[in-house]
């Protein structure tokens, strides 16, 4: 491993410094550690190099060596390779290796590299009583993110139709990722896990976020509060189940004589709203509208199983 | 990461920090960096017999160290380290912004989101928010119960079988997962682990009594523990009813890729029952005598509920 990494910092060092593309063969010539006898050996070498530092992050390029692009050469342009220092104090970095020990992504506990790069600290104790897992693999997130931060459009998968977006923000919200994103003219909330094959596209810096925009308005914070519709719904809790309808309702509601509640409820997603209500079974009822009286109807009179 | 990626990592970590910081002691870069002196040496004397092509005296970096101080020099190319993949970055501003989120983190922590959010180039507030569910009071009430190791006495009405019950809770932990909070610990009442969802404690109060943790607490999770007793149900679902496989601790049958086939376990069959009536179209109870009685009584109290207007 000695050698692997005393090559693969000469190597670092020649490509930080040309401030040019250099072929291959070049390299061979000139970096200590490639000068190796037989053409194949050489190749399986630095192909294997190339995709360590490229898994490690390191913005290792092709790029053409002349006006005329003839010839490809590699760089590793220093104004990307390098980390911008956020000028962090150690407290605040304590805090940062802190936090990414009780709030997990993908189920793992990150790693310490990233902590490494911004300057290290005492990377022990998690003694926080505070446990919360966002869920999601991290790897299609991770596209996303990066498409927000560069401002890149996105392409992906989403409901059977190839989407083109400009990627505006990341919001985990009751226990799911969204990407909110403006397709056309249209803004609107997508559920990561919904789609697949996402692939940041173009160059950066592709679009301006819409001035005034607020993320966090996004997606509502209860689910049948984001769709197009606008009912006003009138729905009956019993006494029995009074308590937890009243911790989930966003609108105040009318205690009845027996204890139960009577709620008017804003809904903009008949489905998510209907979906929601039948958790209650039989100790809630849709008083008005009828429409939406009718929508769950036909859900509990359903497809019948055969 | 591979062994090499990781041991270059910090390399090029630790390298632009001791020429930002020269002449700092050994024990304060190994401290930092999580080495053993013995590494740190192995490290630095790696970085010395490296450098710039020629590769001689003029070209090489110098690393070294002399009476307990650290040296790099002549590596002015390693005098920042290398980007954060948008997987750490992710990771980081994740994290600090949910703990922000929940006002239970310290105000560093705010500074160092913002901090960080600013060095990539983004607004923190407009590019990723995080919010962890709310809850907050009751969430706060059972943590103080973690932290002074003191029972709880909990109203609780059971997700499954909807029934409200008392219970002498020991609280082991809080947490939140899938959107939800969750407290796991030693439930009195029923004399075994319990991890319940804080959404259905009606009540909490913290009682006098007070208990001794586990040395190690089991790691918060919402296990699922599969038991004789649990009814089972076989599930058709359709593609627009696929998440019910990402959300529920299933057993996947086969996957057809519009069509997939589950096996549902619980200790209720109400579960399965409302679940299904609330996919309506898009699932089909396929085989589950229990649950169908449940989704057939589920359909008629319901009905009836409509009917009797």
């Amino acid at each position: 491993m000695k050698r692997v990494i005393e090559r693969l910092l000469n190597l670092l060092a020649f490509l930080l410094t040309t401030g040019r593309p250099v072929s291959a063969e070049e390299i061979r010539m000139t970096v200590a550690g490639y000068d190796q006898a037989n053409d194949e050996a050489f190749r399986r070498m630095f192909e294997r190099d190339k995709d360590l530092l490229r898994n490690m992050g390191i913005p290792l390029e092709l790029r053409p060596t002349d006006a005329w692009e003839v010839e490809y050469g590699y760089v590793v342009p220093r104004d990307e390779y390098e980390l911008p220092d956020p000028g962090l104090t150690d407290e605040e970095r304590a805090a940062l290796w802190l936090s990414v020990q009780v709030v997990r992504l993908g189920g793992q506990p990150s790693g310490p590299e990233a902590l490494l790069k911004l300057g290290g600290g005492a990377m022990s104790g998690a003694g926080e009583p505070l446990a919360a897992d966002l869920g999601e693999s991290v790897a299609s997130l991770a596209v996303v993110f990066q498409a927000v931060t560069d401002r890149r459009v996105l392409g992906f998968e989403y409901r059977d139709r190839s989407r083109r977006v400009h990627p505006y923000g990341l919001l985990h919200q009751r226990g799911h990722w969204y990407l909110v994103a403006a397709e056309a003219e249209e803004v609107r909330a997508y559920r990561i896990d919904r789609g697949s094959k996402y692939t940041a596209e173009g160059s950066a810096r592709a679009f301006e976020r819409p001035a005034g925009f607020r993320l966090r308005e996004a997606v509502p914070p209860l689910p049948w509060q984001a769709g197009e519709a606008d009912l006003e719904a009138v729905v009956r809790f019993d006494p029995e189940v009074a308590w937890w309808a009243r911790r989930q309702l966003a609108e105040p509601a009318t205690e009845r004589p027996d204890g139960g509640l009577e709620a008017r409820i804003h809904v903009a997603n008949p489905s998510a709203f209907v979906g929601w209500l039948l958790a209650f079974e039989d100790h809630a009822e849709i008083v008005s509208p009828e429409d939406l009286r009718s929508q769950l109807l036909e859900l509990v009179r359903g497809g019948r199983d055969e | 990461m591979s062994k090499t990626a990781r041991r270059l990592t910090r390399i090029l970590s630790m390298v632009p920090w001791v020429i930002a910081h020269q002449g700092a002691s050994v024990s304060e870069v190994c401290r930092r960096f999580g080495y053993t002196e013995r590494e740190l040496l192995e490290d630095l004397n790696l970085v010395f017999v490296c450098g710039l092509p020629g590769y001689g005296p003029g070209d090489l970096m110098v690393a070294y160290v002399e009476n307990d101080e650290v040296i790099v020099d002549m590596a002015e190319y390693f005098s920042r380290p290398f980007r954060l993949t948008p997987a750490e970055a992710l990771g980081l501003l994740a994290s600090g912004s949910a703990l922000v989120s929940t006002s239970q983190a310290p105000e560093v922590l705010e500074q160092a989101v913002g901090k960080l959010a600013a060095a990539l180039g983004i607004d923190a507030d407009e590019a990723i928010v995080v919010e962890l569910a709310g809850e907050s009071s009751l969430v706060q009430l059972l943590r103080e119960g973690v932290a002074e190791g003191r029972v709880v006495a909990l109203t609780y009405t059971s997700l499954s079988k909807g029934e409200t019950r008392e219970r002498l809770v020991e609280p082991w932990s809080v947490f939140s997962t899938l959107g939800n909070w969750y407290l796991s610990g030693f439930c009195r009442t029923a004399g075994a682990e319990r991890v319940f969802r804080v959404d259905r404690i009606r009540e909490a109060q913290l009682t006098d009594g007070t208990f001794a943790p586990p040395p190690e607490p089991p790691p918060p999770e919402v296990r699922y523990t599969p038991s004789e007793d649990d009814v089972r149900a076989t599930i058709r679902l359709g593609a627009r009813a696929r998440w019910v496989a990402d959300y529920y601790p299933v057993e996947v049958l086969s996957d057809a890729g519009s069509e997939m086939v589950i096996e549902f376990s619980a200790g209720d069959p109400s579960v399965a029952a409302r679940l299904l009536l609330r996919l309506g179209t898009d699932a089909q109870l396929i085989k589950g005598p229990e649950t169908r009685t449940a989704l057939e009584d589920l359909r008629s109290r319901i009905m009836a509920r409509y009917q009797d207007r």
